[in-house]
């Protein structure tokens, strides 16, 4: 089975912006759930942006499932999450929105509405159709941004800030999808402690490169290493030897 | 406006095909439009009246939605029996109101009261993507949809953010005292600062449409089906239509 996402020596400039990334080199196996950590800038949106094939790289190449991944095109193998779900909320009802992706696969009626009745069980959003997308709170976006993408049945799930704005049940919620939404899942977060929850595998980028690939905890617990490049060890790491919590006298 | 302003299941207009609907609404306002006789007035006003009852849009607030187009149709009112005419009804001073004037002010009231109550009851009966939807099920080109669509899902987005922005400048002490230079200069980066965000905004709507695969197929999902009774009531209003055209 060829890797599920690999990128050769990867470069990318924006027009105003220069090594944004710079010769990345990587490859993700199916079934891998990899966390992306680093500082604002480091390039993972850019990565992700690269991979579903809405940015052209400057030079190197993307395969997704083996095959090249050509800008413009269309491959509903791999979904992407956005940060703000208001971008990716566009339809007047969620059960439109959800539908989006199914429709532009050709499908006919009766399998979109399956597929839009799948996607809303998975994520808890079953009663959520008929709402306006306006409407609903910022954890119930993100539940019915998950469900549009998961609608188009990806084998690969990106998902760029998931628990950005999220209250702590949202936060909850959210955690099962990460790791059973697709068979290879990508995750940027600052949320640390989400990633060492949902991950197998994390990479730290800065500067548009990649810094350490490993075990989650193994980077995240190199307090010289994070640090270094503007992280810091997640509490649950943090051995508890002194009090961390002060309370009033 | 809101756009979620859609009447109860219960109202029997707003269970009409909104494609026959929208061409219903189009005739009727053609037909009303091209009356030219007084008498014609009666059977507009009881076709618009029967069109609200069935509609269920409350009094209050069809009343809310005339109130500003009313300024302008008053105003119109008033003067339009003292514009022009040779059959003198009224002197007052230097004015003189002909019976020509009035029977036009006449017409044109209730001309334009009887389309805008009929538009009213007919569009505000529906979510505003679905009469979006029935536009482009009658020929609307879909691109043209789609900007529709898009431009009343992101209006919420944009006036929240505007929304936003004034509390924040409201929190550093702006009040906004009208025709000062400092308004009028807020006023101006307020709104660039809008366009930019909007822009940055349709920018990720699209990557976001994209990779669904917006563009590579068009949906052949449909949703309407007009039933006997909307094609019965399309021919009933059809040739309601064509009476008063022939007749007024």
């Amino acid at each position: 089975m060829p890797p599920a996402v690999q990128f050769f020596n990867l470069d990318f400039s924006y027009p105003d912006k220069t090594d944004v990334l710079r010769d990345i080199s990587l490859s993700i196996s199916p079934g891998e759930r990899v966390g992306l950590i680093g500082p604002n800038g480091a390039g993972k949106t850019t990565l992700f942006l690269l991979a579903c094939g809405l940015l052209k790289p400057t030079s190197g190449e993307i395969r997704l499932l083996g095959q090249p991944v050509v800008k413009g095109g269309f491959n509903p193998d791999i979904a992407l999450v956005f940060q703000r779900s208001d971008d990716q909320l566009f339809c007047p009802t969620v059960g439109e929105d959800v539908a989006f992706g199914p429709e532009n696969q050709g499908l006919t009626s009766r399998e979109v509405d399956l597929r839009v009745q799948e996607a809303l069980t998975a994520v808890g959003g079953q009663h959520l159709s008929a709402r306006p997308v306006h409407h609903l709170s910022e954890g119930e976006k993100r539940l019915v941004a998950i469900a549009g993408a998961l609608a188009l049945r990806p084998r690969i799930v990106i998902f760029d800030e998931p628990s950005a704005g999220l209250d702590i049940r949202g936060r909850r919620r959210l955690i099962p999808l990460l790791q059973q939404s697709a068979p290879t899942v990508l995750i940027a977060s600052h949320d640390l402690e989400l990633i060492l929850e949902t991950c197998t595998r994390v990479l730290l980028m800065d500067m548009g490169q990649i810094i350490a690939d490993g075990l989650p905890r193994d980077i995240m617990s190199d307090e010289v290493l994070m640090t270094a490049h503007g992280q810091e060890k997640p509490h649950s790491l943090v051995p508890h030897q002194v009090a961390h919590r002060h309370t009033a006298a | 406006m809101s756009h979620q302003d859609n009447r109860p299941d219960a109202a029997l207009l707003y269970r009409w095909d909104p494609r026959l609907r929208i061409v219903a609404l189009l005739l009727l306002a053609f037909a009303f439009s091209s009356i030219k006789e007084l008498h014609a007035i009666p059977a507009i006003t009881a076709l618009t009246l029967f069109f609200w009852v069935i509609s269920g849009l409350p009094a209050r607030r069809l009343w809310h939605r005339l109130r500003y187009p009313s300024l302008l149709i008053v105003l119109l009112a008033v003067t339009l029996p003292f514009a022009g005419g040779s059959t003198p009804l009224l002197n007052l001073g230097p004015l003189t109101m002909t019976q020509e004037g009035l029977e036009s002010a006449l017409l044109i009231t209730a001309r334009f009261y009887a389309i805008l109550i009929l538009a009213l009851c007919f569009l505000g009966s529906t979510p505003v993507h679905q009469t979006i939807r029935a536009f482009q099920a009658l020929g609307l080109p879909g691109i043209m949809a789609d900007i529709a669509l898009l431009m009343v899902r992101y209006l919420e987005v944009l006036a929240q953010d505007l929304q936003r922005m004034r509390r924040s400048m409201q929190v550093r002490g702006y009040q906004g005292r009208a025709c000062s230079w400092k308004t009028i200069r807020t006023t101006a980066l307020l709104t660039g600062n809008l366009l930019l965000r909007s822009y940055e905004r349709a920018d990720g709507v699209y990557k976001a449409m994209r990779v669904r695969g917006y563009g590579h197929k068009r949906p052949t999902r449909g949703g309407f089906s007009a039933t006997m009774a909307d094609k019965a009531a399309i021919a009933a209003v059809t040739v309601m239509a064509i009476g008063l055209t022939w007749f007024g």
